[in-house]
C-alpha cells in the first residue's frame, strides 16, 4: 500500500535565475554579442544544467528522496546521514531508522518501517557546500475512522456464574489495542456501582490475547476466589450468590488501528453457587449416532464446561485412531457436539478426556480449583488422559 | 515505616503453586558464544529479558512461543555511568516512525558487562505490532539491535495442540511473564490464557532441541488449608547461605523461595512462602543486593509503590502457613514512598538501579493499564 502522504507548502528553492539588462547594441555589437550569448547559451546549457534544476525532496513509493540533485555514488565521508536525514518527531529525538541508496543518481531513504498515520516526517536535505539546509515535511496516511469491532461473544454464555468463576473470554470481531482492558472493562453492582475499585474484580497485569488480539482472557481475582485468604475473607469473592451483575465493555476500546468500537456491549448475570466438585466424566452423557449417518455424537455434561478448553481438550478415537471431526459447542457449554468427517463405522469408540479440561470455576478432572489439605495432592489423578468408551451400532 | 513482625500462622497463599516444570540438569557451557549460529532473528514478539554469560540476552517471544538467546556482541567492560533518559517512549517512536501512544515497553534489563540498558518494546499495540530491542548508553543514544544476521539461537515452547486446528493461528498462547538465566538454565514463568495450570520451566542453556525432560511438579511445603495451581509473576535468582533459591513472586503477592537444587526432573519440589506482600496489589519486579552488610530485596509494585524487603536471614523464617486478617505478614519491609510511578525495575550495578517509569494508566488503581508518557529511564542509588 502506497501511503497518502501530504505535503505542507512547498519549501522548495530556485537555484539561480538569470536576469540582464541589455541596452542597444551596434551592428558588430550585435555581432560579437550573438557569439557571445551564444557561448554563454552553451555554458549555461552545459554548466548549469543540473545546477539550474529545482532540488526538491520527494516521498515515493515507501521512500524519500532528493530529486533534482546528482549524488555521488560514495556516501561522503561522515555518512549520507550528514547530507540527507529523515525525523519523525519533534524536539531533541533521535532521525528515522532506515537505509540508504543511490538509484539513478538520485539518492533514496529507505525507512526501516512502513509509514504510520498520525506521524509528520521532517526531511532535511544539507547542500553540498553550504547553505541553508532544504526541508521538507509530510503527513502519514489518514487514520481509519469508520468503527469496524464489536464484541461478538463473551463466555460462559450462560447467565447465572457461580461465585468461584475463574475466566472470562472475551471475543472481538476485529483485532484489538492491547493495554486497554482495565480501563474499559468494568463489572457494576446491582445499584450500578462499579466493582473495579480499589480492590478490582479482575486480576492485574499482562492482558491475556490470542495472537490474533480477537479474544481476551480475564481472570476474577484468585486471591478473592480461594478460600481462606485475606482477600477472599475479607472483602469476598468477586461475584456473590444470589447478587445481579453487570459485566460493561466501553464503545470507546479502540481496535488496533485505533478506532473505537461500533457499540459497547453489558452482559446481565446473577451470581450462582460455588463450583466445589471436578468435573467427572463418569457423570457425563454420550448420546451416539447411528452407524452409517454422520449425525453428531454428543456429550452432555450436569455443569457448564471452559468453552476454549472443549475445543482442544476432548478426542473422539477409534480402532484406527483419532477420529477427524468438527467441534461445536452448545447449550449454554454444557453440550459438547461432534460431527465425523466421514460417515460413522459400526464399532467401539472412546472419548478421550484431557484431564486439565477445567468447569467455569477452574476444577478439572480429579482436582479442585483450591485443594482442601495438602496431604491430598499426592492422592490427585496424576494421569494425563482418562477415556470413556461407546458404541456405534 | 510499617515494619511487619513475623507472623507464625499468617497469611495462606493467595495462589499456591502447582507448577510444572520441565528440567534437566544444569550444566554451565564453556564457550556459549561459539554454538551460536548466524542469521535473521525471527521475533514475533520481544518481552521478558534476561542476560546470560558473555552478553548473551535472552528474549522471551510469548508470540511467537519461543526463548531466543541473541549474542549482543556487547562485550566490552564499561564502568557504570548514570542513565537519565527522558521521554525514552518518545525517542524511540521517533527512532521508529510511530506515534508515542504505538510504543509499549515490555521490559528492561542492564549488560552486568558494558552496563548498557537493553529495551524490549512493541511498535504498535494490534496483532501487526513488531517487536523491537534496542540499546541505550550511557550518553542516552538509543540503537536498535540488529537483528537481521545476529549470532543467536532459539527454543520452541509450543507444547500443546491448536485449540481450533482450522483457525489461522492456534489461539492459545503461553504469555512469557518473568525469565531468569540462573546456573546454566533459562528459567521461565509463564501464563496461559486457556488453562489456568502455570508453566514454569526450566531449560538448559545452550539450547538442546530435546532438552524437554521430565515433568515435576512444585508445592510449597506451607499453603495452609486451601491450595490452588498458579502462575509466578515473576522471580529471581537469590543465594540464601550458600544455597540457591529462586524467589518468586505471584500474581497475588506471596512471596515464595524455592531451591534450585531440588529442581530436578521427578522431584516434588518444596517451595516456602516467606512474605505476603497485600492484597490488590501485584509485583512487577524485584533486585536482591546488599548495603552495609545487610542483604535487602527492592520490589516495584503495582499498587504498594516500591518495596524494601530487609532480607538478612531469609533462611530463618518461618514459612507462613495459615490464612490472617493482616494485610501483610512475614518478612519485613518498608515503603519507598518517594519512588513514584516505577512500572519496571531492573539490576544495574552493585550500588544502582534502573526504573522506568510513567504516570499511571487511566485504569483503577490496583490495575491502572500501561503508564501514560513519557516514560524515562534512570538510575537510582540502591536505598
Amino acid at each position: 500500500m502506497r501511503p497518502d502522504l501530504r505535503s505542507d507548502q512547498s519549501t522548495c528553492r530556485r537555484l539561480r535565475c538569470l536576469n540582464q539588462n541589455q541596452s542597444k547594441p551596434s551592428f558588430i555589437e550585435k555581432h560579437l554579442l550573438k557569439l557571445r550569448l551564444a557561448g554563454v547559451a552553451v555554458i549555461l546549457f552545459l554548466g548549469m544544467a543540473a545546477a539550474a534544476q529545482t532540488i526538491s525532496i520527494q516521498f515515493e513509493g515507501g521512500a524519500f528522496k532528493v530529486a533534482g540533485w546528482r549524488a555521488p555514488a560514495a556516501a561522503p565521508a561522515q555518512g549520507w546521514s550528514s547530507v540527507f536525514v529523515v525525523y519523525a518527531g519533534a524536539g531533541d529525538v533521535p532521525a528515522l531508522l532506515g537505509s540508504y541508496a543511490v538509484e539513478g543518481g538520485v539518492l533514496v531513504f529507505h525507512p526501516s518501517y512502513p509509514i504510520a498515520p498520525g506521524v509528520r516526517y521532517r526531511a532535511v536535505f544539507h547542500l553540498p557546500g553550504g547553505g541553508a539546509p532544504l526541508e521538507k515535511t509530510f503527513d502519514g496516511p489518514h487514520r481509519d475512522t469508520i468503527p469496524l469491532a464489536r464484541v461478538e461473544h463473551v463466555y460462559p454464555s450462560t447467565d447465572v456464574l457461580p461465585s468461584n468463576q475463574l475466566r472470562l473470554y472475551i471475543y472481538f470481531s476485529a483485532p484489538m489495542s492491547r493495554g486497554e482492558a482495565a480501563q474499559h472493562i468494568h463489572m457494576l453492582d446491582e445499584n450500578g456501582k462499579d466493582l473495579q475499585g480499589t480492590h478490582g474484580v479482575f486480576l492485574p497485569g499482562e492482558e491475556l490475547w490470542d495472537p490474533n488480539f480477537q479474544r481476551l482472557t480475564m481472570t476474577f481475582d484468585p486471591g478473592r476466589i480461594k478460600r481462606g485468604l485475606t482477600s477472599n475473607e475479607t472483602i469476598g469473592p468477586p461475584i456473590a450468590e444470589g447478587k445481579r451483575y453487570t459485566l460493561v465493555i466501553d464503545r470507546q476500546w479502540p481496535d488496533a488501528r485505533g478506532v473505537p468500537m461500533v457499540e459497547g456491549f453489558r452482559k446481565v448475570f446473577r451470581g450462582g453457587p460455588a463450583l466445589r466438585t471436578p468435573p467427572d466424566p463418569g457423570q457425563w452423557r454420550i448420546t451416539a449416532p447411528q452407524a452409517g449417518t454422520s449425525g453428531a455424537l454428543l456429550v452432555d455434561f450436569p455443569t457448564p464446561m471452559n468453552y476454549p478448553l472443549l475445543q482442544r481438550m476432548l478426542q473422539v478415537s477409534g480402532g484406527s485412531g483419532a477420529v477427524a471431526g468438527t467441534v461445536a459447542v452448545a447449550l449454554h457449554e454444557t453440550e459438547w457436539r461432534f460431527t465425523p468427517r466421514q460417515p460413522w463405522k459400526a464399532g467401539d469408540y472412546q472419548l478421550v478426556v484431557d484431564t486439565a479440561i477445567e468447569d467455569l470455576a477452574g476444577n478439572h478432572v480429579g482436582q479442585p480449583f483450591d485443594v482442601d489439605v495438602f496431604a491430598k495432592v499426592t492422592e490427585h489423578i496424576t494421569t494425563k488422559t482418562v477415556s470413556l468408551p461407546f458404541t456405534i451400532r | 515505616m510499617p515494619r511487619l513482625k513475623l507472623v507464625s500462622m499468617t497469611v495462606a497463599l493467595c495462589l499456591g503453586v502447582a507448577a510444572a516444570i520441565t528440567v534437566t540438569a544444569a550444566r554451565k557451557p564453556a564457550s556459549p558464544l561459539a554454538e551460536l549460529p548466524s542469521g535473521k532473528v525471527q521475533l514475533q514478539s520481544a518481552g521478558p529479558l534476561a542476560f546470560g554469560p558473555d552478553g548473551i540476552l535472552f528474549v522471551g517471544d510469548s508470540v511467537g512461543g519461543a526463548i531466543v538467546a541473541i549474542d549482543t556482541q556487547d562485550h566490552t567492560s564499561a564502568s557504570a555511568k548514570p542513565v537519565n533518559v527522558q521521554g525514552v517512549d518518545e525517542k524511540i517512536a521517533a527512532l521508529v516512525g510511530v506515534t508515542p501512544d504505538q510504543i509499549v515497553i515490555n521490559d528492561v534489563k542492564v549488560n552486568p558487562i558494558s552496563k548498557n540498558v537493553y529495551l524490549s518494546a512493541s511498535r504498535g499495540r494490534g496483532p501487526d505490532a513488531m517487536p523491537l530491542i534496542v540499546r541505550v548508553d550511557a550518553s542516552g543514544k538509543i540503537t536498535p539491535l540488529p537483528l537481521d544476521n545476529a549470532r543467536h539461537q532459539s527454543i520452541s515452547l509450543v507444547d500443546a495442540p491448536d485449540s481450533n486446528p482450522t483457525a489461522r493461528q492456534n489461539p492459545r498462547m503461553q504469555t512469557i511473564t518473568g525469565m531468569n538465566y540462573v546456573d546454566g538454565n533459562v528459567i521461565v514463568a509463564g501464563l496461559s490464557n486457556e488453562e489456568w495450570a502455570s508453566a514454569l520451566r526450566s531449560i538448559p542453556y545452550p539450547f538442546k532441541e530435546a532438552s524437554q525432560g521430565a515433568t515435576l511438579q512444585i508445592w510449597h511445603s506451607s499453603h495452609g488449608r486451601f491450595e490452588t495451581a498458579a502462575p509466578v509473576r515473576t522471580f529471581v535468582p537469590y543465594t540464601i547461605s550458600g544455597q540457591q533459591y529462586i524467589l518468586a513472586a505471584y500474581t497475588c503477592t506471596p512471596l515464595v523461595k524455592i531451591p534450585v537444587s531440588d529442581l530436578k526432573p521427578g522431584a516434588k519440589v518444596k517451595g516456602v512462602e516467606i512474605a505476603d506482600l497485600g492484597m490488590g496489589n501485584q509485583p512487577l519486579d524485584m533486585v536482591p543486593y546488599k548495603k552495609d552488610g545487610h542483604d535487602y530485596i527492592l520490589i516495584a509494585n503495582s499498587s504498594f509503590g516500591v518495596l524494601k524487603l530487609k532480607a538478612d536471614n531469609l533462611a530463618s523464617y518461618p514459612a507462613i502457613d495459615s490464612p490472617t486478617i493482616t494485610n501483610v505478614a512475614g518478612v519485613p519491609f518498608d515503603t519507598l514512598s518517594d519512588i513514584k510511578d516505577v512500572r519496571m525495575l531492573a539490576q544495574f550495578d552493585d550500588s544502582n538501579a534502573l526504573i522506568v517509569t510513567g504516570k499511571p494508566g487511566a485504569g483503577p488503581a490496583y490495575a491502572p493499564g500501561p503508564p501514560v508518557g513519557p516514560i524515562n529511564l534512570q538510575t537510582i542509588a540502591l536505598p
